[in-house]
């Protein structure tokens, strides 16, 4: 097996996750971001507690990168402050350009993503699903 | 008419519901009943006779040991669901505007679905497995599916599958097909749903620009409504 069809299985593996989906009963910020090119669309909701996540609801319709990128988040976004998702962005970023990165904790199989690398065009897919816990933690006033 | 089968018969096209207006010729006298109906009160002749005739969309007199009858047939419009704003669909949709149907254009890319590209066209910009949970899909419903992205098509093919829908057809080429009947076989789907579905869509008239396959798969439409199970239906 080449290594692209170990992280394909992975990915895909990944995408039917079901960590984090579902509706909060209760929000402090939530967001929905969509790709108008490709129709990929992405809800984020979080409780906070303090400046980190308590809770996470999220539902997604998109291909498998954005389905496994926001299933990856769903992970392990909880107990996490905007600054360390910012970082896990940016390690995301680093991982899709092939550039030094070292995503750690939950976010370590970023790596998973690096195939990606090959197709510019698909980075929005990995990326929306950060962009939108972003904006919703910004709606919840952090 | 009498005031009473009037409202009825109006309640009834409002609501886009099948309905077949009986009158008993001896005596004038009419009454409503629902072609599809489990269970009616309705003379069984007369109500078999109301289910071929709104079937057929074909208003008759009919002979039965209860009486002569007219049957005139209400259905409701055809409606032409279009999943994918894509160039073939610019020029489809108004096609189907002018052949007397409704259509309905569903694309959750916003930059297809965008109301300049398609105007005086209805347009949902919306997963289409949601938006025709919401819409219904009838025995007077056709879909085509053309983004050629299965993570929007196959939803919209599902939920036609699911419904009685009388037309379905998907835009794409024979491999790409067979790759889309096994996914929807993978979901459960057996032989003869699967051969409810046109794909190739459209009929082989080597149509080549977009208004030509527009033609073609309209053409494919007409004939599964007023020819169902003829040649024309097939292919």
């Amino acid at each position: 097996m080449t290594s692209p069809e170990i992280y394909q299985r992975a990915l895909l593996e990944l995408a039917r996750s079901k960590a984090g989906v579902g509706q909060l009963s209760k929000a402090d910020g939530r967001a929905t971001l969509d790709n108008p090119l490709c129709g990929d669309e992405v809800t984020f909701e979080v409780l906070l507690r303090g400046d980190r996540i308590a809770e996470l609801g999220r539902k997604v319709r998109g291909c498998v990168l954005c389905e496994a990128s926001a299933a990856l988040i769903g992970r392990a976004a909880l107990g996490a402050s905007a600054s360390e998702l910012s970082q896990a962005r940016e390690q995301a970023l680093a991982v899709l350009r092939a550039e030094p990165a070292s995503p750690s904790g939950g976010f370590a199989d970023l790596k998973l993503f690096s195939p990606v690398h090959e197709v510019p065009s698909r980075y929005r897919c990995v990326l929306l699903p950060f962009d939108a816990l972003e904006e919703a933690l910004a709606k919840a006033g952090r | 008419m009498k005031n009473e089968i009037l409202r009825g018969l109006l309640d009834e096209i409002r609501a886009k519901r099948p309905v077949v207006l009986a009158t008993r010729l001896d005596s004038g006298e009419g009454f409503l009943f629902d072609p599809f109906a489990e269970r009616s009160s309705v003379d069984p002749a007369v109500q078999g006779a109301g289910r071929e005739a709104a079937l057929a969309d074909r208003s008759g007199l009919v002979e039965t040991a209860a009486g002569r009858f007219f049957l005139r047939v209400f259905n409701p419009p055809v409606s032409v669901v279009i999943v994918g704003a894509v160039h073939i669909a610019q020029a489809l949709a108004p096609m189907v505007k002018l052949a007397g149907y409704d259509v309905l254009l569903i694309d959750p890319r916003r930059a297809f679905a965008a109301q300049e590209r398609f105007p005086g066209i209805p347009l949902l910009s919306e997963w289409p497995d949601e938006a025709l949970a919401r819409v219904g899909l009838g025995r007077r419903s056709a879909v085509v599916t053309m983004t050629h992205d299965p993570k929007i098509d196959d939803p919209a093919l599902v939920a036609a599958l699911r419904s009685e829908a009388f037309y379905i057809g998907a835009l794409g080429s024979k491999k790409t097909q067979a790759a889309r009947r096994e996914r929807l076989a993978g979901l459960g789907f057996g032989e003869r749903d699967l051969a409810r579905l046109h794909g190739p869509v459209g009929l082989p008239i080597g149509a080549s620009s977009t208004g030509e396959i527009a033609v073609s798969i309209l053409s494919q439409l007409v004939g599964c409504l007023r020819q169902p199970g003829g040649a024309r239906a097939g292919a």
